[in-house]
């Protein structure tokens, strides 16, 4: 049973353009076995549920209207053991910014190899993008980088972390 | 979120594409089938297959095995089968021409060479629509510009349907009445799907992604879009499938052509106002030559569109078909295919020789593997000869549509010279660094790890 629900609203991080992975996983860390989390976001956070559902968490979305959303997340005890370890871990906060919605395709892949390459391993990077960047992810799984990405609700921005691995296959 | 790989095979679907537009033109420049041979004539058969088949179903089968990827953000189904495809196509192109000049006594021996060449193109697109279909139904649900492509498939699936029983009947291996009707009055439903359905319905889907991307342009979903789309569909199923009811019922088809075509016009409408609305809203104020170039290809369809209705008005349809489909093959669709070709060679090249060392070392933008300036020249040297062509036709003056055909091969040649000295990185200069790639292109496919 669900003693108490924790809120969390991530909407002014969200207007501010920021980028608030690291502060739901922060709360979500913090929960204690009986409690679970209501998030309020401007968007239906969907790439959300995958990950925190294999971090063995249930979801029930509610829309509140003006295009904000409530999403109660709580534990069912069925965690994914066979998960990928990236999505049972916290990330830290980026530490980098980039924002590639005003560029034209290739320059978003260009900026964001350009400012990883500079990073140390285990640091996050976050993108703002146009459009998911399907050329860019072979490159970063050759590079032995994490990712995680989805688009808003309105389909118009993808948000994009990329965690630096420690494997970095160079040629 | 798996990303997508470089096809391996497109590039030798566009090398293919661009000797059978070279080839065609030739045979134009030396009065080699329309308008110096009649409409029905073998050569003319010849010679608009070679541009149908050869130029533009194979130009936009490679682009295709690129771009569904792209799109639906899954990999394509299976990056191998492309080479086998285009091993059933190109063969059964080739036998097919040998076929048509056959009817003639060019060719001499009764092998049943057309239905042979049916076959087999038939199994080349039937891999096609197996490929992508299979890759477009991982990435449902799709996205807009995904769902003119499989409108474009279902052309497809009806011009060759259609071609096929044609072989057939020509051959005399089938004799029965609804087969032989078809064949007797079906050649305005085999063109209105291969060219209406097949090709111009695919060219918007990757005309709304494609200009969308490169200009900065927002790609809001809006209902002109989503009118297009279903009257574009609307306007095939009325023309084909209405068009094939009346032909197999025995009546005149002639009212459900002139149904469709007036249906066209709101349809091309609402696509020309997306497409301005794209080009007025962009954030890239400076245009690349392959936006630029964009311009004169879909001002042909404008063109083409308004010279159908002209010319039904007028009672001159079938007289002047040639013209509109003219200005439609070369103006409107190849147009645009050489246009998005400019920039498609350069990409992709450039994905696969400096993605694996961006970041990593200096490496050229993908600006620096193409010389704009040359190749604009080409451009305009390009519709000035398809746009006065197209007079030529209507003034029924076949030497001096022969002239502008020779302008038309020139200016083709100098393009497919710019593509080529792109894939081979001739025009990217070496800095101070040395700025070496891991491995020169090359140029017929794509080295690429595979998945």
């Amino acid at each position: 049973m669900i003693s108490r629900y924790v809120d969390l609203d991530v909407r002014p991080i969200l207007r501010a353009g920021g980028e608030p992975f690291a502060a739901i996983m922060e709360a979500i860390g913090r929960l204690a076995p009986d409690e679970g989390l209501r998030l309020f976001a401007n968007f239906k956070p969907t790439p959300l549920f995958a990950v925190l559902g294999a971090r063995g968490f249930g979801n029930e979305a509610i829309e509140m209207g003006g295009g904000d959303w409530q999403v109660l997340f709580y534990p069912t005890g069925e965690a994914d053991a066979y998960a990928p370890v990236d999505s049972n871990s916290d990330w830290p906060a980026p530490v980098r910014n980039v924002d590639g919605r005003d560029l034209d395709p290739p320059e978003p892949m260009v900026n964001i190899l350009a400012a990883i390459e500079a990073m140390p391993t285990g640091e996050v990077l976050a993108a703002l993008l146009g459009r998911e960047p399907v050329f860019l992810f072979p490159e970063l799984a050759k590079r032995g980088h994490a990712w995680r990405g989805g688009f808003d609700a309105d389909g118009t921005t993808y948000r994009l972390l990329i965690r630096i691995g420690g494997k970095d296959a160079k040629p | 979120m798996a990303g997508v790989s470089l096809s391996r095979w497109t590039m030798s679907y566009f090398a293919a594409a661009l000797v059978a537009l070279l080839a065609a033109e030739t045979m134009m420049v030396l009065g080699f089938g329309f308008p110096s041979a009649p409409v029905e004539a073998p050569a003319t058969l010849v010679l608009v297959h070679v541009v149908a088949l050869g130029w533009l179903s194979l130009l936009l089968c490679g682009a295709l095995f690129q771009f569904v990827p792209v799109l639906v953000a899954r990999p394509l189904h299976d990056n191998h089968l492309p080479f086998a495809t285009l091993c059933c196509l190109l063969a059964g192109l080739v036998l097919l021409l040998c076929g048509f000049l056959q009817l003639d006594g060019t060719l001499e021996g009764d092998w049943p060479l057309l239905p042979a060449a049916g076959s087999l193109l038939a199994l080349g697109f039937v891999l096609v629509l197996y490929n992508l279909g299979r890759t477009l139904w991982a990435g449902r649900p799709l996205p807009l510009p995904a769902r003119f492509f499989v409108a474009g498939l279902c052309g497809v699936a009806a011009a060759a349907s259609l071609g096929l029983i044609f072989a057939f009947v020509l051959t005399g291996l089938a004799t029965a009445p609804p087969l032989a009707d078809l064949a007797a009055s079906g050649l305005p439903l085999h063109i209105v799907a291969g060219v209406g359905g097949w090709l111009t319905l695919s060219a918007m889907g990757v005309s709304y992604r494609l200009l969308a991307m490169f200009i900065l342009a927002p790609e809001d979903r809006r209902w002109t879009s989503i009118a297009a789309l279903w009257g574009g569909i609307g306007v095939l199923l009325l023309a084909v499938g209405g068009g094939a009811g009346a032909v197999l019922l025995n009546a005149d088809p002639t009212p459900v052509f002139v149904a469709a075509a007036l249906l066209a016009v709101p349809v091309l409408a609402a696509y020309g106002h997306d497409v301005i609305r794209l080009y007025a809203k962009r954030k890239r104020r400076k245009l690349e030559t392959n936006s630029l170039m964009a311009a004169p290809a879909l001002i042909s369809l404008a063109l083409a569109a308004a010279l159908l209705l002209a010319l039904l008005a007028l009672g001159q349809m079938p007289r002047f078909a040639g013209a509109v489909l003219y200005l439609l093959a070369f103006g409107w669709l190849s147009g645009l295919g050489l246009s998005q070709l400019y920039k498609i060679v350069a990409f992709v090249t450039w994905l696969e020789c400096y993605g694996p060392l961006l970041g990593r070392a200096p490496t050229p933008r993908v600006q620096d593997l193409v010389v704009e300036s040359r190749a604009r020249k080409w451009f305009y040297l390009y519709f000035g000869a398809v746009w006065f062509g197209t007079v030529a036709l209507l003034a029924e003056q076949a030497l001096v549509f022969r002239g502008l055909a020779l302008l038309l091969l020139l200016a083709t040649a100098g393009l497919v010279v710019e593509f080529v000295r792109t894939r081979r990185l001739a025009d990217v200069a070496i800095g101070p660094q040395g700025q070496d790639v891991p491995h020169r292109p090359r140029l017929l496919c794509a080295l690429v790890a595979q998945p």
